[in-house]
């Protein structure tokens, strides 16, 4: 294979429009589920806000709202930063405009089905598996084009080595694609229900097997790529340490999909898969924080401008908080601490703190500083990101510690027992009433990041039209090839 | 800047892996299916995997058509079917829950999150007229709850074709109903949710039998059941399999 | 692997990774020191747990189980045999119990529901201060009665049933002491 390597690259020979399109996508999709999530938040906080209505409870929307801010609003940051990263690391245009864009429209079509079928109670119920077996069908067809397009683009490519973005880029093609598919089989019995092949325990880790490495090959390994990636540029650093990112990436990808079993400690799964659990979890700890240390070390140098972007601000927070739900997760696998936290709010907030942390913070960032780029004019409102900024820090604080305390209490209260060894708290109800005031200060902390992001979509908005109104010159227009 | 080659740069992974995407791609695809390999497939052998146990039978068709309403409600959202192995949990559930009494469970339904409480051990905890209270007002039985209430249950109908053809999707993918219980489906319907009925009329509840209401009574009723029996009868391991350390007890005594 | 040379050296891949630039710094001792402890740890705790301590859940709830007996036994065991006492305290104390726990099925008023009335003559299951502890204690699974014993304890069932009992007699214009001896012809 000739790879010519040309030093000097005609930025037009990209296609940028595919990741205009998957940009505005995200923004539009992140209001969405963000929405969601406050609207459910408030329900627990205040029961009449299911509103009697059988597509608005809370055990329908629930899963709408993870839905969509994993595969909406995260899938399609991914994408969008995929498309913009791997053209310029790899110096060729998209191997096929043509399935950039069936991949683009398919994508949404699955996730405008999402948004019809889920509130109509049609389920099958596996966390993050949620969508009926018609939609299974078309997200593998999708994934399936994403893939050829983008093994096509590395086939292609006009550089000889692959940078470490797009090491986690393929981990995240593969994974997703062998997950999505073993999980999914299944035996229909109507066009909008079926029951899967696997019964009993074995569905359970094969879910779970699913569920924790879509947390860790859908929010982590192509995050930490664009990581890899928008930082470095955005800092104009180098990359701390390359050896570093070549033995944190082979251990996280090898030991990240053992991890799954840690959500069924203490139930009928074999024990020693439990273990396994347990045990992969911990030693997962140290090359989680190789990419946080990889991000932070990169910043040598480049801290005093943290203090005035509002770009490195957002990637700073995201790694930090990176690294401490890395931290924190393996602590919950461990056997006693998870017997304690499992089933309660601790949970929760574990989640928020990657989701709202790690993965919207490194979106934010990512947004701000693609939008310049993709519509070549600056950012509208400067002084708007740095508030959104703070009101979304502040909201992850509110969230996580609120349902740290919240979950902590439920542990204990659930297993407290009073002087004659009989349950303290034996009405599940009185521990139920104490939850209010935690419901409350995170309904406060997730409305407080809705507003950052609603913030942030009026911010981009009025960027990208001002850009439009300025570039009616045929001189500026986006080159067509 | 300097192209010298020393350091990582000398090494197999710059030479080799990182100039080959698809050598890459497939020792990546290999990193990551080890794990998954390692822990899914033992689940299908008779040692390393769950207990099968035939003290467990399939639901009935009602109960299929209870079950599918609790997935279609989310009730899993907010409610495991899972009690651990801990003295709490036996105090405020009953028996822990046993990998075998799953056996029949497409889709499992664990849980991950406990909004309200376990209901792996619901079943005859209550009477039916207190689950029909509960789902039409939550708070008329339960003082405080935060459940939403599922009017819509006591009106919606099940259709028989549709429980049938559940019913035979699971008897193709494994559940052993027989020939007999295919074709009867309408009357195994018929039978069980008319006693549901006549229970619930003794304690002053008018309802129809094709209600949605009287189906997911049916399941809920059943959840845990044969457990709890195979463990009364000891066909499965008893609340304590392992011995006591008795040493220590004498010491104290 | 801490060679001086290498600090903060520049690689020089930036031209195949768009402009981006890679130090070649060694791993941080510390945190390849991490990943050693937590490899050691994961490989001796399974060992330790499987193969030399032969943990499991099942044996880790019966160890919880026995020391709960040690603990608590005794104070349970007295407590059964404590004397049913029908006082104006155990009575006022048992009405709040009797609001959290037993509304639910048998009304506010008393007059049942889910469960039957507790203001009429007729005590399915018998009507001695007897029969009543034991039925709150025992339940009735097959009429979905709930066991309280476990969750209440025989304290607060004592007081529950002085309650209903005071009810049932003061609605049946009766002493309610009548509760306390055996049914007549037996």
């Amino acid at each position: 294979m000739e790879y010519t390597n040309p030093t000097k690259v005609d930025e037009s020979i990209y296609d940028d429009d595919i990741v205009r399109m998957f940009f505005g996508a995200t923004v539009l999709w992140g209001v969405v589920g963000m929405l969601v999530g406050v609207v459910i938040a408030l329900q627990l906080a205040w029961w009449p806000a299911n509103l009697g209505l059988p597509w608005t409870t809370f055990g329908r929307l629930r899963p709408l709202h993870t839905n969509a801010v994993i595969f909406a609003f995260a899938g399609n940051i991914c994408f969008a930063g995929i498309y913009y990263s791997m053209q310029r690391l790899l110096k060729t245009r998209m191997w096929s405009d043509k399935l950039s864009r069936i991949h683009f429209w398919g994508w949404q079509a699955i996730i405008v089905a999402a948004a019809i079928t889920l509130p109509l109670g049609l389920t099958q119920s596996k966390e993050y598996a949620e969508l009926i077996w018609p939609i299974d069908v078309v997200i593998a067809v999708v994934w399936v084009v994403f893939a050829v397009n983008f093994f096509g683009t590395l086939a292609t490519r006009r550089v000889k080595h692959i940078y470490v973005a797009i090491w986690f880029y393929i981990s995240f093609v593969i994974t997703i694609a062998v997950l999505h598919i073993v999980n999914s089989l299944a035996i229909p019995a109507t066009l909008f229900r079926s029951y899967p092949l696997y019964s009993g325990m074995t569905d359970a880790l094969v879910q779970w097997w699913y569920g924790h490495n879509a947390v860790g090959f859908f929010l982590t390994t192509p995050f930490l790529g664009l990581m890899y990636y928008f930082l470095p540029r955005a800092a104009e650093r180098p990359v701390y340490s390359y050896r570093l990112s070549i033995v944190h990436f082979w251990a996280l990808v090898f030991l990240y999909i053992w991890t799954g079993p840690h959500h069924l400690l203490y139930s009928g799964l074999p024990d020693w898969a439990q273990t396994l659990g347990v045990v992969f979890s911990v030693m997962l700890l140290a090359p989680s924080w190789g990419g946080m240390l990889n991000g932070l070390l990169t910043l040598r140098g480049a801290w005093h401008r943290v203090r005035t972007d509002p770009v490195l601000k957002f990637f700073v927070v995201a790694v930090s908080f990176y690294g401490m739900s890395t931290f924190e997760g393996p602590m919950m696998a461990i056997r006693a601490v998870n017997g304690l936290a499992h089933f309660t709010n601790w949970v929760i907030g574990h989640v928020h703190s990657g989701a709202l942390g790690w993965v919207g913070m490194m979106t934010f960032g990512t947004l701000y500083w693609l939008v310049p780029k993709l519509w070549k004019r600056e950012l509208a409102y400067p002084n708007m990101a740095t508030t959104h900024f703070w009101l979304a820090t502040i909201g992850i604080v509110l969230y996580t510690v609120s349902m740290w305390a919240a979950g902590l209490m439920e542990g204990l209260m659930w297993r407290a027992v009073d002087d004659r060894g009989l349950l303290a708290n034996p009405a599940f109800m009185d521990i139920v009433d104490r939850l209010d005031p935690f419901y409350g200060l995170r309904l406060l902390g997730g409305l407080l990041y809705l507003i950052g992001a609603v913030l942030m979509a009026w911010n981009l908005i009025k960027t990208i039209a001002a850009s439009r109104a300025e570039v009616r010159t045929p001189s500026a227009a986006p080159a067509v090839p | 800047m300097s192209d010298t080659k020393s350091g990582s740069d000398k090494g197999f992974h710059r030479r080799v892996l990182e100039s080959k995407a698809g050598l890459f791609t497939i020792v990546t695809t290999l990193a990551i299916s080890v794990g998954g390999i390692v822990e899914i497939v033992p689940m299908f052998t008779a040692t390393a995997g769950p207990e099968q146990p035939d003290w467990v039978t399939p639901y009935t068709p009602l109960e299929v058509a209870g079950r599918d309403i609790y997935v279609r409600e989310g009730c899993y959202v907010c409610h495991s079917q899972w009690v651990r192995p801990m003295r709490a949990e036996l105090i405020r559930y009953g028996e822990w829950s046993r990998a075998g009494e799953y056996r029949y469970d497409r889709p499992f339904l664990l849980g991950s999150r406990r909004i309200g409480p376990d209901l792996h051990r619901v079943g005859g905890k209550y009477p039916d007229a207190w689950h029909y209270e509960h789902m039409r007002d939550p708070r008329s039985t339960t003082p405080g709850s935060v459940m939403p209430p599922y009017p819509w249950l006591l009106e919606k109908t099940i259709d028989e074709d549709d429980v049938a053809a559940s019913v035979r999707a699971l008897k193709s993918v494994g559940t052993p109903y027989t020939d007999q219980q295919l074709a009867n489906v309408s009357e195994l319907l018929r039978v069980q949710s008319e006693a549901i009925v006549q229970r619930l009329a003794e304690t002053g509840v008018q309802t129809e039998p094709d209600r949605e209401i009287v189906a997911l009574i049916a399941y809920l009723q059943r959840l845990g059941v044969d457990g709890r029996r195979a463990i009364e009868q000891g066909l499965t391991s008893p609340s304590v399999a392992a011995p006591i350390d008795t040493t220590a007890r004498e010491e104290n005594q | 692997m801490r060679q001086k040379a290498d600090r903060d050296r520049i690689l020089g891949h930036e031209n195949e990774a768009d402009g981006i630039q890679e130090y070649d710094n060694p791993l941080p001792d510390w945190w390849l020191g991490l990943f050693w402890i937590t490899i050691i740890w994961g490989v001796a705790y399974l060992v330790h747990y499987h193969f030399i301590a032969h943990r499991s859940p099942e044996a880790a709830l019966a160890q919880e189980l026995a020391a709960a007996e040690l603990r608590w036994a005794a104070t349970q065991a007295s407590e059964t045999e404590a004397e049913f006492v029908l006082s104006a305290e155990a009575v006022a104390e048992g009405e709040s119990i009797f609001q959290t726990y037993c509304v639910a099925c048998h009304g506010a008023n008393m007059l049942g529901g889910i469960g039957p009335n507790l203001l009429d003559d007729e005590w399915i299951h018998g009507g001695t201060s007897e029969d009543i502890v034991r039925i709150i204690t025992d339940g009735v699974p097959e009429k979905g009665m709930v066991p309280w014993g476990p969750v209440l304890g025989s304290d607060q069932v004592n007081r529950v049933a002085a309650y209903v009992i005071s009810r049932n007699a003061e609605a049946l214009g009766r002493d309610p002491a009548e509760a306390l001896r055996p049914p007549e012809g037996s």
